[in-house]
């Protein structure tokens, strides 16, 4: 099985250059045969990343510890599930995952575009086969998973405790399925680029790739988040770590991406800046790679480091380098078919909101990279911490959820006044009042106040929406339910972007209470003691050790009472894995969590006496409103499925013209 | 020039100026000097009023855990040592020999009193030299 393994990664490094090759040699001479060849390549080059992948999974399966990968990472008490995703706990493993989700993409690309758009897609595949022939090239010839080590291992090092977590299993699935999705709507870009085909084809064929890619990567991030809250055990969810911060810029500027195509799709504006932004979230997710694999900047999540630092370098350079110089070359033929005429129109919102959007992701760049710019202008390293992040972020956070509310509402190009009072007027007060509301109850934190006000204005707004759309189609005879299915049904993409607005309302509403409202507090109790944090009280009853096959536990068991009434028992606790030496971590703290939509409780054993006296200290936290976070992610993710599902209607307009600035204008002062 | 395009100018300069004061503000604010052990005491005096963080291997045999939560340990840099007390949350990772990140102040009493303590969390381990041998192989 490994011989079969080395040698599919050697053919499909092969192929994924035949592909390349092919794939411009047929765009450049017109040519079907060529083309037909290339789509062929590219199915080829997923056929034996499959075989690569289902071997290399064989091998874990199996524990041939014959394998570095295997045996740096499975043990042969790991469970079936844990081994499987030891396919991605490693580098090698990852990259393998990483070529082979490209080749998945790049075969649906091909599938889900034969016979289209002729001149632009052999480019889009070129792009797409060179991206491959980087990442195969990587796993063929610097770090291959399947190294043999020079004696076969008696067992192996395990998988890392921390990471034997369900979040843990699939937030790298996740968070590659976003980042290698970023390689299709720059291929097209790319594609556009090189076929001169700048009109908004390469946008209108990417948009579907370019939301699948962004949900993915937000869906990471927020999977990544719970993982940390749930088995880091320090009370958060979010560190501003360089890691982190890796997987953030793509998504950022992705935002921004997603965003401002609407303007070229339906006014031709912002073209240039299309194209940039695209190149830029490419260059990101690269470069986060890049950042996390390289060890270049020191994180608390330092993955393990080799030499391909410098690969990814070259890599990062070309990319930026070719897609500017064909920047350059094109420039002309990406001419803005329309002006901006007011402050106070869609186009601007649109405007403000991508500026934004770069301007956050330019500080969080510029934060993570600060201890090396330092170090190389002045030979000191000094790095910036939360403080900062948070600093710059929240302001830009707020305001952005302030477009929120109005980008999707504001009429095209000049916003009447009779527009502005009639689309914004309940919201505004409604936004309002919600803060007054809070201030009397006695809410005296500004951020709070001022968020909280902006998504109740935000939540105002997608709630009229919503409410105009039911009543004019029940007014025709239609009950409410069926009203406002058919609405969301008949205009997809407009509702399923309100869905998506609301998840990230109930996001911002998570984050903005857990982190203004936390309170927490240490304790060290005797058996039988009792500590209290906010209106909780925690009885420490027992404190118990057992082993199992894996691992010697420590538990403490805490009667928790709120004001008084008993509502459960929690236990945390403190866990030694076994194979002390053989394995990096051996220590895993388990969090005790009682988890409601109003607050979290969040408990920590942070020791304990070894001598079973009966005494342990504990840290406690309620976090508020923690839930509202994930439960964000969950609406987030439905809104992103309203947005990409298939629509009938749609496919027989893709050929249409796009909406004339006429009649979109009177659609959303008709609201 | 028209008077829209000013306008519009205009306001992506209030954005960009908000941009930089933010930036620069919060790098004012935040900024930690990150050192090595020896950095740190090359820095003696001027380094006692500042924050810093000073990254080091835990010496061994130094780690004393109080039931109620402090902490003592010593890093170094292989040439230099100095103490660490800490108290709060301590991370899994956190062991003999691991890479140690603390971050808060020297003292002439060369205690270093820190308010963060991070440990470097390998997300794996690849090396071949832990592994053992199979027995018959």
């Amino acid at each position: 099985m490994v011989e079969t393994g080395t040698i599919s990664i050697f053919l499909a490094f092969i192929i994924s250059l035949y592909t390349l090759i092919a794939s411009l040699v047929g765009g450049k001479t017109r040519n079907r045969e060529f083309i037909k060849s290339a789509e062929n390549g590219a199915l080829a080059v997923f056929f034996l990343l499959t075989v690569a992948s289902a071997s290399l999974i064989h091998a874990l399966l199996t524990r041939d510890f014959s394998l570095k990968f295997v045996a740096s990472n499975t043990s042969r008490d790991l469970s079936t599930i844990y081994t499987i995703t030891a396919l991605w706990a490693g580098q090698a493993g990852s990259l393998l995952l990483w070529s082979w989700m490209l080749s998945i993409y790049t075969v649906l690309v091909v599938l889900f575009n034969r016979g289209k758009s002729r001149e632009l897609m052999p480019y889009v595949i070129g792009t797409l086969a060179a991206v491959l022939c980087f990442f195969i090239y990587l796993i063929a010839f610097v770090e291959s998973p399947f190294e043999r080590l020079p004696f076969v291992a008696a067992d192996g090092n395990g998988l890392n405790p921390i990471l034997q977590n369900p979040y843990m299993a699939i937030h790298p699935l996740a968070l590659y399925a976003g980042y290698v999705g970023v390689t299709v709507p720059f291929a097209f870009a790319i594609g556009a680029l090189l076929s001169g085909r700048l009109g908004d084809e390469w946008i209108r064929s990417s948009r579907r790739w370019t939301l699948f890619c962004w949900t993915f990567l937000g869906i990471g991030l927020l999977l990544g988040a719970r993982w940390a809250y749930l088995e880091l055990g320090w009370g958060g969810y979010w560190a501003w770590d360089p890691v982190e911060n890796a997987a953030f810029m793509p998504f950022l500027v992705g935002t921004a991406f997603l965003h401002s195509v609407m303007i070229q799709e339906k006014k031709g504006m912002l073209k240039k800046w299309n194209m940039a932004l695209i190149v830029l979230t490419f260059f990101l997710a690269i470069f986060g790679t890049f950042i996390t694999r390289s060890g270049i900047i020191s994180s608390v999540h330092s993955f393990a480091q080799s030499n391909i630092g410098p690969y990814f370098l070259g890599f990062i350079g070309f990319i930026l380098l070719f897609s500017f110089g064909m920047f350059i070359l094109r420039l002309d033929d990406m001419k803005s078919e329309n002006h901006f005429d007011s402050l106070l129109s869609r186009e601007s919102a649109f405007l403000f909101n991508n500026l934004i959007f770069l301007g956050a992701a330019f500080s969080v760049f510029l934060g993570t990279i600060f201890p090396i710019l330092t170090e190389a202008i002045r030979g000191e390293k000094i790095l910036v911490g939360p403080p900062y992040f948070n600093r710059v972020n929240v302001p830009m956070g707020l305001i952005l959820i302030l477009l929120m509310g109005v980008g999707p509402l504001i009429s095209w190009r000049r916003a009447s006044k009779r527009n502005l009072i009639s689309n914004f007027m309940y919201p505004t007060v409604f936004g309002f009042l919600t803060a007054i509301l809070l201030f009397s109850l006695g809410m005296r934190e500004t951020v709070a106040l001022v968020s909280f006000g902006l998504c109740a204005f935000v939540t105002a707004t997608v709630f009229i929406e919503f409410y105009r759309g039911v009543r004019v189609r029940s007014g025709r005879g239609e009950r409410y339910v069926i009203a406002l299915f058919r609405l969301i049904s008949r205009n997809r993409r407009r509702y399923g972007g309100y869905i998506v607005h609301l998840g990230v309302v109930l996001i911002v509403i998570g984050i903005t209470a857990s982190s203004v409202f936390v309170t927490q507090k240490e304790a060290t109790l005797r058996k039988g003691e009792t500590m209290s944090v906010g209106k909780y009280s925690l009885r420490f009853d027992d404190l118990r050790q057992y082993t199992t096959d894996a691992k010697n536990a420590t538990a403490a068991k805490l009667t928790v009472y709120n004001g008084g009434k008993e509502i459960g028992v929690m236990v945390p606790e403190k866990n030694i894995y076994k194979y002390e030496g053989n394995r990096e971590i051996n220590q895993e703290t388990e969090v005790a969590l009682r988890s409601t939509f109003k607050d979290d409780l969040y408990v920590i054993l942070a020791n304990s006496d070894g001598n079973g006296k009966g005494t342990a200290s504990f840290r406690a936290i309620i976090n508020p409103m923690v839930s509202w976070i994930w439960a964000g992610g969950v609406v987030l993710l439905l809104g992103a499925i309203v947005t990409m599902w298939p629509n009938p209607k749609e496919i027989r307009e893709e050929s249409a013209v796009r909406y004339t600035v006429g009649i979109s204008k009177e659609s959303s002062v008709s609201g | 020039m028209t008077r829209g395009r000013i306008k519009f100018i205009l306001a992506i300069g209030v954005i960009a100026l908000t941009l930089s004061y933010l930036v620069y503000g919060g790098v004012k604010e935040a900024k930690v000097y990150y050192l090595t052990v020896e950095e740190l005491k090359e820095r003696v005096p001027f380094v006692y009023k500042e924050k810093v963080r000073v990254s080091g291997k835990v010496v061994p045999g130094t780690i004393r855990k109080d039931i109620d939560g402090s902490l003592e340990f010593q890093i170094t840099d292989g040439k230099q040592t100095i103490d660490v007390q800490y108290r709060g949350i301590i991370p899994d990772v956190f062991r003999d020999g691991v890479e140690a990140i603390v971050e808060g102040l020297y003292t002439p009493e060369n205690v270093f009193n820190a308010n963060v303590l991070l440990a470097k969390c390998p997300t794996k381990y690849e090396s071949a030299d832990s592994l053992k041998k199979g027995e018959n192989t």
